[in-house]
């Protein structure tokens, strides 16, 4: 049976393919030595064939969807004809190749058979250092791109299985941690070595053309199951407006809009009149807008459906340079997170309604990013987390406590064990933070308060809490909820509460307190059933406050029900 | 009598291992002075599962007295997935009583902005916090105070708690609080079960620890009221009471009192057996490098053996899916692969018109097209009865039979949309639901630097002898070896099992530096006390199972990892000894020397950089009995075995082929054939493919490889 008519034998080898990507993940997770990495999987593995288009794509978090090709493409770009088996390309530039910020390191290895070159494998990783003027290599103040780290553009890292010694041995004198960053970057070699050997076999058993009309085929069946999930969309002009917080410079709030227009064969998401790039970096460059959005329309769409580029094939994206979501080169960008995020919540919140059976109301968004660092015994320990919050209430479901935001996914809150034993830190609460917010007919739910007392000095704190003044949406007469905060109080008693940090200086005895938001409400609170208010507040989970401010309770039978 | 003491004599009377699933009831009975195995297969009663076991029993096994009982259970798991245990509370630290509710905040839906977390097993009123803390390198900085425990207790009482979970923040490093704590509460709240986290995992990571504690405490009354009831069963049946074992998730066997607190242990006992029982296999016939694979309805499951051993891991979690956290527990679980491709699973066309197989599946009822319920959808079992390579004739356990036209109906209208003929579209299937197996192959072996083509594939389970040759032979392994009653392996696998123990401790230090010599930084914790605590732990269990010392080991090993990474090596220290070991210097030093070796075997590289401990792992063993004696073949009738049909039987590549069947039963240790052919046996049907080679061996296994 020829292999082009023969449907199973295609499913066979896009399975191997599939599966190629599966075990990049798994190798990497496993070798990593950054917590970073390794709890928090902050990072992608894609493979793509010979011209750059993403095939399949493992993901840790939602916010690299699709960059990892856009690497690939710009290794094309740059060294078509120049690949050998074996080399490794390593690029982190914020402006080109899918590039975020520094510290996110893309590395790409042409996948051959023979002398045939298969496609690419690309693993785009946050390494827990880059260098820079800031311990963990993001500040929310810094001024351009050459104080955020080490530039690596696209260059071989390894020739033909061979490390290039000057390239790793510079990397090592620039960043902080050249141990644990070496270590990352072995560990994502490795795991590119494995999808290679894999994609090889798969060659060899079913042979190269074979291989490649299954490429073309996963490209094919992905762009018609995104088309017929589009039909299903309300078609429409649909908008949203809101604010992101500031620059973590100026302290101005920077407008942002977005037009969202669904037809029978397009999905557009338009950004024009969004405000300009921004001096602090928060900025984001194309890359993270893009990644942004395209997780808000697979969201929407079909969120089982496969990453690949055929997928992405209705999909347009709009935004004049120059824009908070564009910014150009040398922009700031090392936070360029808060943006990005802020892009995929704005097409979200456009079509909250619209798409009730998708989407949820507003949540915590920032992924409120902290690093704390200091030495220890001529140690440099640097603990850099993302922290949860609380999720959006749907019209048929309470919101989620303490999950990680939209930009994360199978990324992972580190246990307090671990941080008390390998830090130092004293966690003194890890607890769901219940303030009066976020009530509705389903109401959202609770962020988290995790309080850390610092036990030796000096310890800098950066921290970048988006949502820090403008809280979670809420939907149809639901509430909105409530902001995130950092909150230090000092062993002299002096108190601060931010919604940015930059090396904020703490000493021992010091407590910082990490406040995440409530997520909105979805519907009238008037209209929750009476019995969940009560489970609610036997729970601890709903103050008397809002059981009679929103949820038209009487005091005293609120204060009955009610158990701290 | 006093325990599993004694040589093989002490395996007098009648063995009977029971495995409860959720859709069948595995019995195997050993004779011991015969040598004889039964084997029988009847439906699962639930909620009153006990039942099942009593009829087995009688069906089975009646008049012979049954002198040992060893039994593997769904009790637990269904417990758990179906949420009903008993109404349970948590005890915690204070400001930690919601780090059961936070869990590790991931959401692996990533794209589902809908996605609903795990809800913990106790609800926010329920969790209570009390003062007392300790550090994480196990000081106290804070007491406990008594009174608080006793308010605490007063309200779980008015609130009707009959279960309570005990987790301390940093109890892994000190669990002197926690225990205090349990005391109090057992002591105010007779009646109720206490479970204390420590008392099940002793490694770091709250989340971890707690719900284990938590789902224990939520199942351990009901486990307790089945083992209560199962032994009134067993003593009106005279069955001596030190001899009843339990199968455990890690694949040892305990006794009755002792797993009863920790009833956790038993949530995932059955996949457990059947890779115990291939251990022994491949101890018995001498296999070095083995995949065990388990086909059953819905799924495949693939474990490595090594060496005779079953690798066990240290964590292992209920419900978790790709786009589900599930819920983690601290307990040792052989280590699958689990694949959603089994014989019921179900091959349908997706949106974009492309063909898929599984996970779905069709399950007992309806079942596959061929079991006539009503099932419409083609399975993976309709598409091997529409090329022949499973045939109609005989019962199909549990008295079914299967019907070929129905198969072929249901196999016709997939490929119709697939503009197919059924035999294209049966091969297909077929070759579809190897790849996904193939895959958990894979993972267990080439994911972790094993080359496949160095292991034997020990197949079983209904679907597992009917697809192993071609999985061999695509992934280029050395051979099939189908083992005795592949239908019912993991009751088998029982009765091959060891009592087993671990106990575990998170002790987090450096073991060597890189490349220069002399200790890295930081304090070197006390793991020779530790260990010692460890060793007299596991010789006291050992000796309260009975087991003489003849029969007793103590096994070691450290959990080892470069420093700054997180996921550990397991390395085996060589010392097995029943006095102890001696962490000294040398045993680490040579620990070291093997971590960096296994490392590279599992991840390909190793590096020049320091190495730490994080986990001792310290396991007691006590050996029941000769397990090859299980696999000698029971001497078939004399002369040459005639096939007892031929059939015409689809062999994908090689066309379609006039092929022998045999009955398993009537070929003698040393017969050969020529593929194609199948041999059948109840449950299943072993299929020989062309250009291979079968044999009986000398332990009665069938054995395929590549002829040449």
């Amino acid at each position: 049976m020829d292999a082009a008519t023969d449907p199973f034998t295609l499913e066979v080898v896009k399975a191997g393919i599939e599966a190629a990507c599966d075990e990049m993940f798994v190798a990497l997770a496993k070798t990593s030595q950054s917590p970073i990495i390794y709890e928090v999987l902050d990072y992608a593995t894609g493979i793509t064939d010979a011209e750059g288009r993403l095939l399949v794509q493992g993901n840790g978090v939602t916010g690299f969807l699709g960059t990892v090709a856009s690497a690939a493409r710009e290794v094309v770009r740059r060294y078509a004809g120049d690949l050998r088996p074996g080399d490794v390309v390593a690029g982190n530039d914020p402006y080109a190749g899918g590039g975020t910020h520094l510290s996110d390191v893309s590395l790409v290895m042409p996948f051959f058979c023979g002398e045939e070159l298969l496609g690419f494998g690309s693993i785009k990783a946050h390494w827990a250092e880059i260098g820079g003027a800031n311990p963990g290599s993001f500040a929310t103040d810094t001024p351009d791109v050459f104080s955020e780290g080490l530039q690596l553009p696209f260059v071989k890292i390894v020739a033909e299985g061979r490390e290039n010694r000057a390239l790793v041995e510079t990397i090592a004198a620039n960043v902080r941690t050249p141990e644990a960053t070496l270590g990352d970057f072995r560990a994502q070699w490795a795991a590119l070595a494995v999808g290679a050997r894999r994609l090889e076999a798969l060659a060899r058993r079913y042979g190269v053309a074979t291989v490649r009309l299954a490429m073309a085929d996963i490209l094919r069946r992905g762009e018609i199951l995104a088309r017929e999930a589009l039909a299903r969309l309300p078609k429409g002009t649909f908008t949203a407006e809101d604010a992101i917080d500031d620059d973590g410079v100026t302290g101005e709030p920077i407008p942002i809009r977005v037009r969202v227009t669904i037809t029978g064969d397009a999905f557009t998401a338009d950004f024009t009149g969004s405000g300009p790039t921004a001096r602090g970096s928060i900025n984001t460059t194309w890359a993270g807008l893009e990644a942004g959005v395209r997780t808000a329309y697979r969201a929407l769409l079909a969120p089982e459906l496969p990453a690949n580029e055929g997928v992405f094939a209705p999909l347009r994206i709009v935004c004049p340079p120059g824009t908070v979501f564009t910014a150009l080169r040398p922009a700031p960008v090392s936070t360029y997170w808060e943006a990005s995020d802020h892009a995929t919540d704005l097409v979200l919140k456009a079509l909250a309604e619209a798409c009730p059976d998708r989407l949820v109301a507003g949540h915590h968004l920032s992924v409120c990013g902290t690093i704390l660092a200091g030495r220890v015994d001529g140690e440099e320990r640097i603990l850099v987390e993302p922290q949860a919050g609380g999720w959006g209430a749907g019209p048929d479901k309470d919101g989620e406590h303490a999950l990680v935001p939209v930009g994360d996914g199978e990324t992972y809150a580190l246990p307090a064990e671990v941080v008390e034993a390998r830090y130092g830190f004293e966690v003194t609460a890890f607890t769901l933070d219940v303030v009066p917010a976020g009530a509705g007919r389903r109401r959202g739910g609770r962020g988290v308060r995790k309080e850390l007392r610092i036990p030796w000095g000096p310890v800098l704190l950066t921290a970048s809490f988006g949502r820090h003044r403008v809280p979670p949406w809420g939907v149809a007469g639901g509430r909105e909820g409530s902001p995130n905060a950092i909150e230090v109080e000092h062993r002299d008693g002096r108190r601060i509460r931010a919604g940015k940090l930059a090396r904020y200086p703490l000493g021992p005895g010091d407590l910082v307190r990490f406040r995440t938001g409530t997520g909105g409400g979805w519907g009238d609170p008037r209209l929750r059933e009476k019995e969940l208010v009560r489970q609610d507040l036997e729970d601890g989970l709903v103050t008397p406050l809002e059981a009679v401010r929103d949820y038209g309770w009487e005091r005293d039978e609120a204060l009955r029900a009610f158990r701290p | 009598m006093s325990g599993a003491q004694g040589g093989a004599e002490d395996r007098a009377g009648v063995w009977v291992a029971v495995d409860i699933g959720g859709t069948f009831t595995d019995l195997v009975a050993f004779e011991a002075g015969s040598g004889r195995v039964r084997a029988a297969k009847s439906l699962s009663t639930p909620p009153e599962f006990e039942r099942g076991v009593e009829e087995a029993l009688a069906a089975a096994v009646d008049p012979a007295p049954v002198r040992a009982f060893l039994h593997g259970t769904t009790v637990v798991i269904n417990a758990l997935i179906e949420r009903k245990g008993a109404p349970t509370a948590l005890v915690t630290t204070r400001g930690f009583r919601d780090v059961l509710e936070i869990g590790r905040a991931n959401r692996p839906d990533l794209y589902n902005m809908r996605y609903a977390k795990p809800r913990p097993f106790v609800r926010r009123r329920h969790r209570l916090e009390v003062g007392g803390r300790v550090t994480s390198r196990g000081l106290v900085t804070e007491p406990l105070r008594p009174e608080e425990l006793r308010e605490v207790a007063r309200f779980l009482r008015d609130e009707g708690i009959r279960s309570v979970a005990v987790s301390f923040l940093n109890a892994y490093a000190n669990p002197a609080l926690e225990e205090e704590a349990a005391r109090i509460l057992a002591a105010e709240l007779p009646g109720v079960s206490v479970t204390c986290a420590t008392a099940i995992s002793r490694r770091w990571r709250e989340y971890e620890r707690t719900n284990t504690a938590v789902l224990n405490a939520f199942v351990q009354p009901v486990a307790s009221a089945y083992l209560g009831r199962l032994g009134a069963i067993l003593d009106r049946r005279g069955v001596p009471r030190n001899r009843r074992w339990l199968m455990q998730s890690g694949g040892g066997l305990t006794d009755f009192a002792d797993a009863l607190p920790f009833a956790i242990h038993l949530v995932e006992s059955g996949p457990a057996a059947g890779v115990v029982g291939a251990a022994a296999l491949a101890r018995a016939a001498g296999l070095r490098q083995v995949v065990a694979l388990d086909v059953g309805g819905t799924t495949a499951k693939a474990s490595l053996v090594e060496d005779g051993r079953v690798r066990v891991l240290s964590d292992y979690a209920i419900e978790r899916r790709r786009d589900f956290a599930g819920y983690p527990l601290e307990v040792p679980a052989v280590d699958l692969v689990e694949v959603g491709a089994g014989g019921g699973s179900i091959a349908w066309i997706d949106p974009a018109g492309q063909v898929r197989v599984g996970p779905r599946s069709a399950g007992a009822d309806p079942g596959p097209a061929a079991y006539g319920r009503g099932g419409g959808d083609a399975t993976v079992t309709d598409a091997d009865l529409v090329t022949g390579r499973i045939g109609a004739s005989r019962p199909f356990g549990g008295g079914l039979r299967l019907s070929v036209g129905a198969a072929r109906e249901a196999v016709t209208r997939l490929g119709a949309r697939l503009g197919l003929g059924p035999e294209a579209t049966a091969r297909g299937i077929a070759r579809l639901a190897e790849a996904h197996m193939a895959h958990a192959i894979e993972m267990v072996s080439l994911a972790r630097g094993r080359d496949p083509r160095d292991f034997w594939l020990v197949a079983y389970g209904g679907g597992g002898p009917v697809h192993a040759a071609s999985l061999a032979r695509e992934l280029r392994l050395k051979g099939v070896v189908i083992p005795p009653l592949p239908g019912v392996f993991s009751a088998l696998g029982m009765l091959a099992a060891d009592l087993r123990r671990t106990f575990t401790r998170t002790l987090p230090g450096p073991a060597a530096d890189g490349a220069s010599a002399g200790r890295v930084r930081g304090e070197v914790p006390n793991w020779r006390e530790a260990v010692r605590e460890m060793d007299e732990l596991a010789r006291r269990w050992l000796a309260a199972q009975g087991v003489a010392a003849s029969r007793a080991e103590i096994e070691h090993a450290v959990e080892m990892r470069y420093r700054g990474q997180e996921h550990t090596v397991r390395v085996p220290l060589r010392t097995t000894d029943l006095l102890g070991l001696e962490l000294d210097e040398a045993a680490l030093t040579e620990a070291v020397r093997d971590f960096h070796r296994l490392h590279e075997e599992l991840y390909a590289f190793r590096l020049d950089q320091a190495v730490e401990v994080v986990d001792l792992v310290v396991t007691a063993v006590g050996r029941l009995g000769d397990p090859a004696r299980l696999f000698a073949a029971e001497p078939a009738a004399g002369g040459r075995p005639a096939p007892s049909d031929v059939r015409e039987v689809d062999w994908d590549g090689w066309g379609l082929r006039a092929t022998p069947v045999f009955e398993r039963a009537g070929l003698p240790p040393g017969w050969q054939a020529k593929g194609p052919c199948l041999i059948e046996e109840p449950g299943t049907t072993t299929a020989v493919w062309p250009e291979e080679r079968v044999s009986v061996d000398e332990l009665g296994l069938i054995r395929i490889e590549e002829e040449g």
